[in-house]
């Protein structure tokens, strides 16, 4: 019975001790940061101060200490606020942001790009080609792929405009 | 949210065509590079005594115009 009992506390115990400190997300703190793509790092456990993400869910901002999380990332910007408070922003295609529990943020994405790399023309032109696309009389398929460019082409009309 | 490609695609389908619209939307110089890569999703090599054998591209890069739909 005394056994059962050492056993049930232990378990009882057990979570509290792989958890670490609790707190609040800090400003003053730093996260480190890896923002990679099959061809490239963009960053590799670089300290940064904010990352602002466009998760699947809604748009968030990551500081140091975050709760471990994973989020899918719908194409949209991604912003670094390093620590000299200087803000970059990529564009990125989609992927995943996964926080660990010991102050990391990965970011894995297909393809991404600068802002400035990009030309507001070619995606204007881009868009009216997919939404001909959609309202035209091709497979339900076709016009599902189509409706995904769109979507994209106006993440980035969106992002280039409020640059 | 319900997403209305889960009924046609897959979601590395998904993320590949995301990556193309992406890819397509660059300034000319930086479009050709993006493309190129873009084409070469995965490439082999047999290894055999240590030795690495010729490296085979699955989708071999080609010079004209990459096709609409290069992600399967």
């Amino acid at each position: 019975m005394s056994a059962l009992r050492l056993v049930s506390s232990v378990a009882r115990r057990a979570p509290t001790l792989t958890l670490g400190r609790r707190g609040y997300a800090e400003v003053a703190d730093k996260i480190k940061l890896s923002l990679v793509l099959p061809h490239q790092a963009i960053f590799t456990s670089t300290d940064v101060v904010q990352v602002n993400l466009s998760a699947a869910t809604g748009d968030m901002g990551i500081l140091a200490n975050h709760v471990p999380s994973i989020e899918p990332l719908r194409p949209g910007v991604v912003e670094v606020i390093e620590a000299s408070n200087a803000s970059k922003k990529w564009f990125v295609s989609g992927g995943f942001a996964t926080v660990h529990p010991n102050n990391k943020l990965t970011i894995n994405v297909v393809e991404a790009a600068p802002l400035e790399d990009f030309s507001a023309e070619a995606v204007r032109a881009n868009l009216a080609e997919a939404q001909k696309v959609i309202a035209g009389n091709g497979s339900e398929e076709d016009k599902t792929e189509a409706r995904i460019e769109a979507d994209v082409y106006e993440a980035l009309q969106h992002a280039l405009s409020s640059k | 949210m319900s997403a209305t490609w889960r009924a046609h695609f897959s979601f590395n389908k998904y993320s590949q065509i995301c990556a193309r619209a992406l890819r397509q939307s660059l300034k000319e110089g930086e479009r050709v590079q993006a493309e190129k890569r873009g084409l070469t999703a995965l490439r082999y090599q047999q290894w055999s005594n240590g030795q690495g054998g010729e490296q085979v591209y699955l989708n071999p890069p080609v010079d004209e115009a990459p096709k609409k739909s290069a992600a399967v």
